[in-house]
């Protein structure tokens, strides 16, 4: 299978300069949060894979671990269908219902980019990612996508999956290294061997990839500077194009944080994790990588751009279609999402049952748009917050107070954060939404 | 109407708690007034609050009607509030009474407000008539609840009528004992008007209703009447009585007569209770003793707070004092805070009840502030003059250098206490300046100790203290009784380099220090990290005696904000920014409502 995708770098998109201030975006308009395609037009497609072989106690991504199937344990397991096939079978009807809709519109379904998550997109049977990948095809949906993007666990990258992943048009994968300290991983109940890890980019490399992000997760509970400061320099050494690094985040509902609840788990205290956060900046600037988002870093390259588009759309308020179940959903102000559920998903096919449907009122859509923007190094435009804000609001005199702290800058047209302000958005958005 | 020596008028006295409320209800039921049907629990309070908390605040009166050895006879019986805090209404129902019902729980016996209640029915002249209630209980002890009737408060114990108001047991009884035992009022039917206002209410439909017990002469709707203290007049267009729903009555009202008036008057502001009724055209020479106008003497300031504006604040308040009028307010004015009212009230739980019925009924958001008590401060005025001024607030305390002394309220305390907790209540009080008075042994160990204490230091937790070291069997009953000077002092609070006055306290100058840095350390737990570091100071005078940082906000961002994270997040942040919008704003520091409270946490 070798399927012609374009993978040509859109005009619209430009090359990052390195000696240039990391927060003068390249491209504005790709900075600013009002800068949207023509109403309707989904700029990004999101594709929710649900299966992973163990649930990791600080996920709460929607999520499900597949039954051992006797199927399964008997050598017939690639031909009795199960829960996968079922699930493939309902998102491709779903993708086909929209490309239909959609064409009906007159807006065919043409994202610039396209990304599967999960879950463990990389724990889908290799049958079920030819049909989906022979569906997204078939439809012509990949014509214009330029950046392909797979989540990945080290454990399941086989070269053969990713022989086929690549010829069905990947051509970025994001692996979840979280930690290559075998303490840390087992606070997370992350089940891989860290040594995985490596032998994970080092299949991507070999199956052509040029475009490998890594993501790294500080303050687990028992972390000590020193030692993710050890998980950094692993990460560095295997030379990803990308990097995610998270704080991280007791999620409600999720196993972890009930364990910190009762007392099971010890959360890293404030000053130690706002020093991990803080070493994380520096060290990654120093290896040559530009932070363009509060937990994203890409490497400076002068030839490409290596943000993660498809991510930057989410902060930037592009328009983008999720398919799958707990997929969510943008277009114009408008939010939905599938619900939670695999059994519904499978059996409402092909209109799958939505939660959380909303359309923002301007002054919420005004919080929203700065709580995304504000976490891009460019920050958003001063000209739209002007022009969301009336004279008297009492924002305005926030936002002055905030600046005068030094955690908010104005550049020339553009607000956003300083680096002192990175440590504390949550604190400063809350006053502005 | 009954002639006058057919009538009884009389009250029902307890300490909190024990069923005054319940038996009134099963006297009405055994007179026929209410049956099982229409019964209510606890139909004289009516307020829906007085019904949640079990308290009675407002005092009701009822007309019913008993028949006693072939007589007909009217039972007037008035409920009285049975908190400290109403001490005044209290004593104004018994001016209304020639008898008091004085309940006494069976399993509880004698209590602190047993003991005050019955001070104030002999100070009023009342015959008694001791009740043991709740002898249904399997933990009750009558008899030796009677004994202890007979050695502490001196009545015999033979004349307590034994009930159970929640069976109905002992209630015929009880009633035949109040036609019995209580004298018939006293009083000329021909001198002219005078009548007391013992209680009144307002009724969104008719105005205030004013509750009466005639004392000398007679009056009818129709006539007009004055009021003798408020100096204003009206024309009676209703009197009635309570059966207990409200009874149009055209016959004169004479001597002896309890029951209710009607006369267009708009606002409980124009009503005081003590205050008496005359006619107009035909006028008393004086008033009947005993009024005087309601003295708050505990302050806070309400502030809106959240979307409540000023406005709705002052017309929440407004409306409530139409029909609510034993609490006092006026504009005052923050630096830190705003716009707002400084608000009297008799007591803590008056305040608490005020606040909530703000809240509720007037649907305002407030943000209140630490309660003071009433100062009499000796200065110096113009040409070296000493003069006394009152004030109600810390901030108002002129600049020290004028100040010769400062007097406070002093409280005259009376703790009923298990023998076993003596010595703790005896270190209680003594902690908070108490100068002790007197120790008395009450039956089956207990004692009743006295105390002299500043109010100021039993507004906020003592009661709390007292509870909790007593195991509950504690009770107390307290009255002002005067001022006293004493080496006091202002201490001020600054939070990040600005004073807030909110959060000035007067304090003993040996304390000042204790208080400061346990206040500060109160105020670092309650005030959240900001992104600045927020120092926090006590001073006296200029100078500091305390201090506590505030350390700014380490970390604090989202890690993870993608497509399907974003709704979720932003509701994240609004819950933040909702919580930010409760507090109060001061400078550019978010000041919780418990903060402002923390003034009053004496550490101990």
């Amino acid at each position: 299978m070798n399927l012609p995708i374009n993978r040509t770098t859109p005009e619209h998109i430009g090359p990052t300069d390195p000696k240039q201030d990391t927060g003068n975006a390249p491209n504005p308009e790709a900075q600013n949060p009002q800068a949207r395609s023509a109403p309707g037009g989904f700029q990004g497609l999101y594709l929710h894979l649900p299966f992973c072989f163990h649930k990791c106690h600080y996920c709460d991504f929607y999520s499900v671990v597949p039954a051992k199937e006797p199927a399964r344990t008997n050598g017939n397991a690639e031909n009795a269908p199960d829960i996968q096939d079922a699930f493939t079978a309902a998102l491709c009807a779903e993708l086909r219902r929209w490309v239909v809709s959609l064409q009906d519109q007159g807006e065919p379904l043409a994202p610039a980019t396209v990304f599967a998550g999960g879950g463990t997109p990389t724990f889908l049977k290799p049958s079920c990612w030819k049909t989906l990948l022979h569906d997204l095809h078939g439809h012509r949906v990949l014509q214009h996508v330029d950046e392909f993007t797979v989540e990945a666990n080290p454990e399941t990258v086989t070269p053969a999956l990713m022989d086929m992943l690549v010829d069905g048009g990947v051509n970025r994968v994001s692996i979840g290294a979280q930690s290559f300290d075998r303490g840390s991983l087992k606070a997370l109940e992350r089940w891989h061997d860290p040594d995985n890890v490596p032998r994970a980019v080092e299949l991507c490399r070999n199956a052509g990839l040029d475009n490998v992000s890594l993501d790294l997760i500080f303050a687990i509970p028992g972390q000590t500077l020193d030692m993710l400061n050890r998980d950094l320099e692993r990460l560095l050494e295997l030379q990803p194009e990308h990097l995610s690094i998270y704080g991280l985040t007791y999620e409600p509902q999720t196993a972890l944080t009930a364990r910190l609840r009762v007392g099971q788990v010890q959360r890293v205290d404030e000053d130690t994790e706002r020093a991990m956060y803080d070493h994380v900046m520096t060290r990654l600037d120093a290896a040559g990588y530009e932070q363009y988002e509060l937990s994203n870093w890409a490497r400076r390259d002068p030839t490409r751009d290596l943000r993660c588009r498809h991510n930057l759309g989410y902060w930037q308020n592009h328009n983008w279609l999720g398919l799958g179940p707990a997929a969510a959903s943008h277009r114009d102000g408008q939010r939905w999402r599938n619900a939670p559920n695999l059994p519904r998903y499978v059996s409402g096919s092909p209109n799958p049952p939505r939660v959380d449907e909303e359309t923002l009122p301007p002054p919420l859509r005004f919080g929203e748009q700065l709580m995304l923007g504000l976490r891009t190094s460019a920050g958003v435009e001063r000209a739209w917050i002007d022009a969301a804000l009336e004279p008297g609001d009492a924002r305005n005199a926030y936002l002055e107070e905030v600046i005068a702290l030094g955690l908010l800058e104005k550049t020339e047209s553009h607000l956003r954060l300083t680096r002192q302000g990175r440590f504390v958005a949550d604190t400063i958005l809350a006053r502005l939404l | 109407m009954p002639a006058a020596d057919n009538i009884r008028n009389f009250c029902i006295i307890a300490h909190i708690d024990h069923g005054k409320s319940t038996l009134a209800d099963r006297m009405l039921m055994g007179t026929g007034a209410m049956d099982e049907r229409t019964k209510k629990e606890q139909k004289l309070d009516s307020m829906d609050l007085e019904r949640e908390r079990g308290i009675t605040i407002k005092a009701a009166a009822v007309s019913v009607e008993h028949t006693y050895n072939g007589k007909l006879y009217e039972l007037n019986f008035i409920d009285t509030p049975g908190h400290v805090d109403f001490h005044y209404e209290v004593s104004r129902a018994l001016a209304a009474c020639e008898g008091a019902i004085l309940v006494v729980d069976a399993t509880q016996g004698v209590e602190a407000q047993t003991v005050a209640n019955l001070y104030k029915a002999v100070d009023a002249d009342l015959e008694l008539i001791p009740v043991i209630n709740k002898i249904d209980l399997p933990s009750a002890e009558p008899d030796k609840r009677a004994m202890q009737v007979e050695e502490v408060l001196g009545l015999d114990a033979a004349d307590c009528v034994m009930t159970s108001a929640k069976t109905g047991v002992g209630v015929p009884e009880l009633l035949d004992a109040i036609c019995e035992r209580f004298p018939p009022p006293k009083g000329e039917p021909d001198a002219p008007l005078q009548a007391l206002i013992f209680d009144a209410k307002y009724d969104d439909y008719r105005g205030v209703i004013v509750y009466f017990r005639v004392v000398n002469g007679h009056f009818k709707k129709g006539d007009r009447i004055l009021m003798m203290g408020a100096k204003r007049t009206y024309q009676v267009t209703e009197l009635g009585k309570f059966k207990p729903d409200m009874h149009p009555t055209p016959e004169p009202f004479e001597a002896g007569d309890v029951g209710y008036m009607v006369a267009a008057i708009k606002s409980l502001e124009d009503v005081n209770v003590g205050d008496t009724i005359t006619l107009d055209t035909a006028r008393c020479d004086k008033p009947l003793p005993g009024y005087q106008e309601p003295q708050p003497m505990v302050y806070c300031d309400f502030y809106p707070s959240g979307d409540t504006q000023f406005d709705e604040l002052r017309d929440a308040i407004a409306r409530l004092h139409v029909n609510d009028a034993s609490f006092t307010y006026e504009p005052s004015n923050s630096e830190a805070l705003g716009s707002g009212f400084r608000c009297g009230f008799l007591g803590m739980l008056h305040m608490d009840i005020i606040q909530e019925r703000l809240e509720r009924e007037g649907d305002v958001s407030i943000v209140q502030t630490a309660p003071t008590v009433t100062y009499e401060v000796v200065i110096t005025g113009k040409g070296g003059v000493k003069q006394t001024i009152q004030i109600t607030n810390p901030s108002e305390l002129p600049d020290m250098g004028q100040v010769r002394e400062i007097r406070e309220p002093i409280v005259a305390a009376e703790i009923i206490t298990p023998t076993t907790s003596i010595g703790d209540i005896m270190k209680l009080c003594e902690n908070r300046r108490g100068i002790y008075k007197s120790q008395k042994f009450l039956a089956d160990d207990r004692q009743i100790l006295e105390y002299d204490l500043p109010l100021a230091e039993i507004i906020y937790d003592f009661f709390d203290k007292l509870k909790s070291i007593t195991s509950g069997y504690g009770t107390m009953d307290y009255h002002v009784t005067g001022f006293k000077a004493d080496n006091l002092v202002k201490m001020d609070v600054l939070v990040n380099g600005s004073p807030v006055e909110a959060l000035s306290l007067i304090v003993h100058r040996t304390k000042a220090e204790f208080r400061g840095r346990h206040l500060l350390k109160r105020l670092k737990e309650q005030i959240d990290r900001h992104l600045f570091e927020i120092p926090l100071q006590a001073a006296i005078g200029g100078k500091i005696i305390a201090r506590e940082t505030i350390k700014s906000v380490g970390k604090n961002v989202t890690a993870k904000c993608y497509g399907g994270d974003v709704t979720r997040k932003r509701k994240l942040l609004e819950k933040q920014k909702k919580g930010k919008e409760r507090m109060k704003r001061v400078g550019t520091v978010d000041i919780p409502q418990e903060a402002f409270m923390s003034v009053l946490d004496t550490g101990e």
